[in-house]
């Protein structure tokens, strides 16, 4: 088939070979669609907080809410504040991970790639302990229980398939599929990422600060 | 920037638009696990179908439940179950898949000059969640299907039969489908566009598929957390809807309705681009205020985002939000008049050529502008009142779903399919088949709004003795409906068999589309044209360069088609 490089060889600043020009614009559009999939996941989390503030605002007169005559306890801010600085600096890491990469800095990369996965396994933890001992009556007993559960636990799903995807970028790096020019799935997973953490920045505001 | 032509410039992702790669030469990677969005198009096209005539079939068992006050045929429970399938199933597996997978696979990639969708893998799960989740979803007859309506409104769903359960897991599907094809669409318009195709020179087909695509990767994601909310707290009885436990109906009804407004804009903004491709062709004139109607689309799809709760008027919310939801919801009538104006304007003075198509699209601009004008007495707080409800509703709802987007799906498979099949229909049989749908539909729901405005309520097995006539005479009439869906299949397949040879132009229409063999070839153009101008201006030559026909275009054929490669 007649394709012509040399009909399309403009507005590409580099390289100029037929397979980078290619490689150049499905990455756009790749990374298109993952923003627009990250918009898409926003309005699911939104859809959420937007029941818990209903159910917050127009069904109960006290928050936490009095049930069965018990007034239930606040959550633990203190260490839901730690547990946060843990999650935000696995963002700080992912984003030296990736700066690493970009500059040939194979050694730090690794260094920073599994930093995050550990803070990110550190958020998890810290997130189960919370569950274990959060004492507002469980996922199902109460609004409180359901919204907060719900909201965190998805959150939760999204940390661990976030680490589940930086795992596999790294797997993917030691098989040699990224270059120091093509490295579209490490952008991804430094969005996806960052994704979560502001999520987060959001669901600590509603639950532990409001 | 280099040109193609003087004056075109070549779009930045040329390189993508020409990139090629083999046709499949296996059976199953060609028919059934196909990345080709044209095939993609006709399995949702043969899929959608099935479920249209389980779902028609639905239909016709509530209108003969109601030719008698005291119901003819079936128990009140399973009448309860009937109405939610057929909703449910005509909504999420017929209308929205047919307008947007079908038809917007099948056409529009070729109509901005693209070979493929940007991301075929995607399109084709997105596909295939389709069917799987349609299985799903008539399965649930097998351990007791839903039975509080299509819209599933807490308490009552809470404590439906356990098929609610699996009709939360097939619409979630569903809403997963949609979300991927509405994402793999913007990208496409957004990328793919040929060179020279500017924002302002595409096709009104491709601009309703545009304005249709935040509808779909915004609006379903939030249906989708309706959806597991529910799906929870039936199964794991985590309390957010049930009033007893603190929980709250109506938050269901603001989630609900947050997508289920914007999509009954996702089942009539592709019908508009139909329409809009039909009526200029068969007019043989310009379309009439071209950016007017695109532009009106886009104003439809903003404004739909904040319009749901006039769905809740009578569901006890706070009534200085109802003044807002009622404004609001007017005024997304100045669009759609803005369309409908400028397609009376487009048919005014032209020579037009009576096929079914445009049959089907005059027919569609009465009754849509009849349901249209309804929907303005629903819109009104006080008249939503009395109407909240009872027939009306059903009657008016009708008249836009099926007097707008089924009848713009009928005028789009008599336009393109020629081009999908190569064949022509039998025209005799195809206006004998408008017609009768045409009368059929208008009898069967026209008495439906004074049924309503009477006081007969909706979702109800039986009625007042006083409203029997009309009853039977839409029953009736619903049976010469049937009898025209029936004709439309036989027509279909008459056409394998006797179809006269289509050509690549029947209709002497003027999108790219129209520019390639019939059906098209895989790769869908030899060359990528360029664009030259918006493809409406009948009587001027076609705005195309380095089309297949045209001299220079002297490439062998090509035997692959383009896939961008997933380099990483």
């Amino acid at each position: 088939m007649a394709v012509s490089v040399a009909s399309h060889g403009h507005a590409h600043d580099d390289h100029g070979g037929h397979d980078d020009i290619i490689y150049q614009e499905t990455r756009d559009m790749r990374l298109m669609g993952f923003v627009l999939f990250l918009v898409s996941d926003v309005v699911l989390f939104s859809s959420y907080i937007f029941a818990y503030i209903y159910l917050r605002n127009s069904i109960q007169p006290t928050w936490p809410p009095i049930v069965n005559g018990h007034q239930l306890p606040r959550l633990d801010t203190a260490f839901a504040a730690f547990n946060s600085v843990v999650l935000f600096g696995s963002g700080v890491t992912m984003h030296y991970a990736l700066e690493n990469w970009k500059h040939a800095n194979k050694r730090g990369f690794n260094l920073f790639m599994w930093l995050t996965i550990f803070l990110g396994l550190g958020f998890l933890g810290g997130q189960g302990y919370e569950y274990a001992h959060a004492q507002i009556g469980g996922w199902n007993g109460n609004i409180f229980g359901a919204s907060f559960f719900t909201l965190t636990g998805m959150h939760g799903i999204h940390v661990f398939l976030g680490v589940c995807f930086l795992f596999a970028l790294w797997i993917q790096t030691r098989l040699g599929v990224y270059t120091q020019d093509k490295f579209f799935g490490l952008t991804a997973g430094t969005l996806y990422w960052h994704f979560v953490d502001v999520i987060w920045v959001v669901l600590f505001f509603l639950f532990y600060l409001w | 920037m280099a040109t193609v032509a003087p004056g075109v410039p070549t779009g930045p992702y040329h390189a993508v638009l020409d990139h090629i790669h083999p046709e499949p030469t296996s059976f199953i990677r060609k028919y059934i696990f196909s990345i080709d969005a044209k095939v993609i198009g006709i399995q949702y096209m043969i899929t959608g179908a099935i479920f249209f005539v389980i779902a028609g079939l639905l239909a016709e068992i509530i209108r003969t439940q109601l030719l008698s006050p005291h119901g003819a045929i079936i128990s009140a429970a399973t009448y309860n179950s009937v109405y939610s399938m057929h909703g449910s199933a005509m909504v999420w597996f017929v209308v929205i898949p047919l307008l947007t997978g079908a038809f917007g696979n099948f056409v529009m990639p070729m109509q901005i000059g693209a070979r493929d969708v940007a991301f075929p893998w995607l399109n084709l799960v997105a596909f295939w969640i389709f069917p799987v989740a349609g299985v799903i979803l008539f399965s649930s007859f097998l351990v007791g299907a839903p039975d509080a309506g299509w819209t599933e409104y807490p308490p009552i769903s809470l404590m439906g039969p356990p098929g609610t359960n699996l009709w939360c897991i097939a619409v979630f599907l569903i809403g997963v489908s949609s979300t991927m094809t509405g994402i793999n669409f913007l990208v496409t318009m957004y990328k793919m566009r040929a060179p020279g195709m500017t924002f302002t020179r595409m096709p009104l087909f491709v601009w309703a598929q545009l304005a249709t695509t935040p509808l779909l990767f915004i609006a379903t994601t939030a249906l989708g957390a309706a959806l597991a909310a529910l799906f929870i707290e039936r199964v794991f009885g985590v309390p957010f809807y049930d009033p007893k436990r603190g929980g709250s109906p109506v938050l269901w009804q603001h989630m609900f309705w947050f997508y289920s407004h914007p999509a009954v804009y996702i089942m009539i903004i592709p019908g508009f681009g139909i329409i809009s491709e039909v009526l200029p062709t068969f007019a043989r004139k310009p379309i009439f205020g071209y950016k007017m109607i695109a532009f009106s689309s886009v104003a439809i799809s903003l404004l739909s985002f904040s319009v749901w709760a006039h769905h809740m008027f009578t569901s006890g919310m706070v009534p200085w939000l109802q003044l807002p939801f009622m404004i609001i919801t007017m005024v997304i009538a100045i669009p759609t008049g803005v369309k409908i104006f400028s397609w009376m304007a487009t048919l005014w003075g032209g020579s037009i050529n009576w096929k079914t198509p445009a049959l089907y699209a005059t027919g569609f601009l009465i009754t849509f502008t009849y349901g249209g004008l309804t929907g303005f007495f629903l819109a009104a707080v006080p008249a939503d009142y009395h109407e909240h409800g009872t027939y009306f509703v059903v009657a008016h709802f009708h008249y836009v779903l099926y007097g707008g987007s089924i009848m713009s799906m009928f005028a789009g498979i008599y336009y393109w399919w020629p081009k999908m099949t190569g064949r022509m229909y039998n025209e005799k049989l195809g206006q004998l088949q408008f017609w009768l749908t045409f009368i059929g539909f208008n009898a069967t729901f026209t008495p439906m709004h004074w049924l309503g405005l009477l006081g007969m309520p909706r979702r109800v097995a039986t009625y007042d003795p006083q409203f029997t006539f009309w009853n039977q005479f839409a029953t009736i009439s619903s049976y010469v409906m049937a009898l025209g869906t029936v004709l439309f299949f036989y027509i279909l397949f008459d056409s394998f068999r006797n179809g006269k040879k289509a050509g690549p132009n029947p209709w002497g229409a003027r999108t790219l589309e129209w520019m390639v063999s019939s059906p098209p070839p895989y790769y869908n153009f030899k060359k990528i044209p360029a664009v030259l101008a918006a493809p409406y201006d009948f009587g001027n030559p076609l705005p195309y360069l380095g089309l297949d026909a045209a001299p220079g275009a002297t490439e062998a054929t090509p035997t692959h088609a383009s896939h961008p490669v997933p380099t990483y």
